[in-house]
């Protein structure tokens, strides 16, 4: 599809459409992020920014971050605007195919998880769960651009 | 974002003008900002008013490329430079845009003056050189900076206008 990308993760090899996902964030981006009050927080760069982490983590960490806006984000921003909703399952639609193919990966081993990793990312679970499950899950929405750009 | 702390901003207290410069606050690319503004008048003062969420790498509004031309008797050469990014001081380190945006390419249109034909292309390294062209004629170009993603593009520069050698061969 248009824009699809090679992205090398260490050995593993994962080819994404980000245009999409890029296309179809910014048409929500100011909207969800204005349903976001709180300044003080960030769900993905708190207390540390997703850059700090080494590249060769960065399987391992965009495999856990698929597998958090699949399961306990994108299923928690449900809301009154259906063009929204729409952007919001097509975005979702694109992660789960991306998360499949990280899986296959993450099976054959190629996607490891050192410990600076695995502490990043249980950061940002405890980030998530110190807000209720849908502020959490509209700020983790809002954060997707410092996701793509981190990926990028 | 994310910090939970408001930098101040003593340049601007007090203005009257309507815009600040917040270049030198917000220069980390790889975080998001907010800024909020308060007016006030005879003692009076409004609630305090805040932007939207600012990503400097999305957010951006990219210049054209500088061109610069010369030519030879039938095809002309095209050096492209990409914008740099701000920096505090002319002393600073320079950043170009191609390092913020791995993924820059240029889009280039060459009109041939006389016919008013038009070539596009489409390019990522910066000298562009387009031959087989007619003696004695003159071309001129524009250029526009294109991000893959994020998906950005720069307005077309102005034109740049060169003709090219006359033939040398007499009779």
């Amino acid at each position: 599809t248009a824009g699809n990308r090679i992205f090398h993760f260490g050995h593993c090899r994962v080819s994404m459409s980000m245009t999409e996902i890029r296309l179809g964030f910014t048409a929500i981006k100011a909207n969800i992020q204005a349903r976001d009050p709180i300044r003080t927080l960030s769900i993905l760069s708190h207390p540390h920014s997703l850059h700090k982490v080494k590249s060769s983590d960065g399987c391992c960490i965009t495999h856990h971050l698929f597998n958090f806006y699949v399961d306990k984000v994108f299923k928690h921003c449900k809301t009154e605007d259906s063009f929204i909703n729409r952007k919001i399952s097509s975005i979702a639609n694109s992660f789960l195919s991306m998360k499949r193919k990280l899986r296959q990966c993450h099976e054959q081993n190629k996607c490891m998880c050192e410990e600076e990793s695995t502490e990043k990312f249980k950061q940002i679970l405890a980030n998530y769960e110190g807000l209720n499950v849908t502020s959490a899950a509209i700020k983790s929405l809002g954060e997707l651009d410092i996701l793509l750009d981190w990926m990028e | 974002y994310g910090v939970g702390k408001w930098i101040r901003k003593p340049e601007c207290r007090n203005i009257n003008r309507t815009w600040c410069d917040l270049s030198s606050e917000t220069s980390d690319y790889e975080e998001q900002y907010y800024a909020s503004v308060k007016a006030f008048l005879n003692g009076m003062c409004s609630d305090w008013i805040e932007t939207t969420r600012f990503n400097p790498l999305t957010d951006t509004k990219i210049d054209p490329p500088m061109v610069s031309v010369s030519s030879t008797e039938k095809s002309i050469s095209i050096i492209l430079t990409a914008p740099e990014k701000w920096k505090r001081s002319p002393e600073g380190e320079s950043i170009s845009l191609l390092q913020v945006y791995p993924g820059l390419q240029y889009n280039v249109s060459v009109l041939n003056k006389k016919t008013k034909k038009r070539w596009w292309f489409s390019i990522s390294n910066t000298t562009l050189v387009v031959p087989w062209l007619e003696p004695g004629t003159a071309y001129c170009v524009s250029a526009q900076i294109r991000v893959t993603t994020p998906l950005l593009h720069s307005g077309f520069s102005k034109e740049y206008c060169i003709a090219t050698l006359k033939d040398s061969v007499t009779f």
